[in-house]
């Protein structure tokens, strides 16, 4: 309930965000049932490229886009991409 | 002690109101702990070959038995296994490693059929099924059962004889386990007896149009080669996700209690939006804990 609080305050960045995890989700369901290892990989480079798109113009909309705040971003995809490499061969 | 976990795991005034775990630094360092223990594992892999199967399960028997379960099931009859058929499916596995290319036909020219042809094996009808990157044998027949024309090779009545290569090496400069599965029906054999009543015995060729082998050659000439022949060795994939699922899971669980305190207390701070780290999380969880290797060509 206290995450539905701060998603109400941006409703809009948060449908967005919304619409590329469900694409995410589709897409790597869809690869998954057809055992494409390497399009399931890039599914993740896709998303955590998009997710660091969408986390610049979430935190330019609020106020708050800092160095500090991109790192955290930055490294969050940086250690999916990595999961992905490593884990789907 | 309890002060530091409660500095790791709570958001407070100390820690500038955000769990210490979902600080920059703490994050950069579970990086480095998942790439130092990936090396650890290459270098494990490597040093010792029989601790971890770096390559995979699969072996030629295990291969040719489920084939002839898959053709079972629809009352076909069961592949012979002919050792030169599998001296041409090694050899097209490592002609793919020693050219660098994963398809049918090598960059320079070569079809599945000049392999068949190399070793002397004559042929009416003939077909190849390529796989990488599996890790059993399992998988691996059902990837290809999955797709119609890799199936349609497998259950195709007119075939009577088998090969396969499962051969490691590096390809694109990444180690692999290559697959390649030659079926045939050896030239002047006699009548097929199978279900089927549809037999053509004029000169044919079935090609996969994209199939995808996995090869293991040590030494040409030696059908299967699995360097976690001897014993039950452990996946390192299967370490790999693990190790992500646990780092994955426990920043998810701290980043819901991060925003669930500093929302109740609705404390003011510059931080990335916890909801969408969890969302994002989330889908790289699902990858790790479903995701699928192996790629059928």
């Amino acid at each position: 309930m206290i995450i539905l609080k701060e998603i109400q305050k941006n409703p809009l960045d948060y449908v967005i965000l919304a619409i590329i995890l469900i694409f995410a989700f589709i897409a790597f369901l869809f690869f998954n049932q057809n055992f494409d290892s390497h399009n399931q990989r890039r599914v993740v480079y896709v998303t955590a490229a998009l997710y660091l798109l969408w986390s610049l113009l979430h935190h330019y909309h609020r106020g708050d886009l800092q160095a500090s705040i991109i790192i955290e971003y930055l490294l969050l995809a940086i250690f999916a991409v990595i999961i992905a490499l490593t884990t789907l061969v | 002690m309890a002060k530091f976990i409660s500095l790791l795991f709570i958001p407070q005034e100390k820690n500038n109101h955000r769990a210490l775990l979902l600080h920059p630094s703490f994050l950069g360092i579970f990086i480095a702990l998942y790439l130092l223990n990936q090396s650890l594992i290459q270098s494990l892999t490597i040093l010792k070959p029989g601790i971890l199967g770096y390559s995979s399960e699969i072996t030629v028997d295990k291969v040719i038995s489920q084939t002839n379960d898959q053709r079972q099931k629809l009352g076909l009859a069961p592949l012979k296994y002919n050792a030169v058929l599998s001296q041409s499916a090694v050899a097209k596995a490592q002609d793919m490693f020693a050219n660098n290319y994963w398809a049918h036909n090598s960059p320079q020219g070569k079809t599945p059929w000049d392999f068949f042809k190399s070793v002397g094996y004559q042929y009416s009808v003939a077909g190849e099924n390529l796989a990488k990157d599996f890790y059993d044998t399992e998988g691996l027949i059902k990837a290809w059962m999955n797709s119609p024309t890799h199936r349609d090779n497998i259950l195709n009545p007119k075939y009577q004889e088998i090969g396969i290569g499962v051969v490691n090496g590096i390809l694109n400069g990444v180690k692999t386990t290559l697959v390649v599965q030659h079926f045939a029906l050896p030239l002047n054999a006699p009548a097929i007896a199978k279900k089927s009543d549809s037999v053509s015995t004029s000169e044919e060729i079935v090609i996969n149009p994209e199939p995808e082998i996995i090869v293991s050659t040590q030494s040409l000439g030696e059908t299967v080669v699995n360097l976690a022949a001897s014993g039950k060795a452990i996946s390192p994939l299967l370490i790999s996700k693990i190790i992500g699922t646990i780092i994955f899971s426990l920043i998810v669980v701290v980043l819901v209690i991060d925003s669930y305190i500093t929302l109740k207390d609705q404390t003011p701070r510059f931080t990335g939006s916890s909801a969408s780290h969890i969302g994002f999380l989330l889908i790289i969880l699902m990858l790790l804990i479903f995701g699928r290797q192996g790629t059928i060509f």
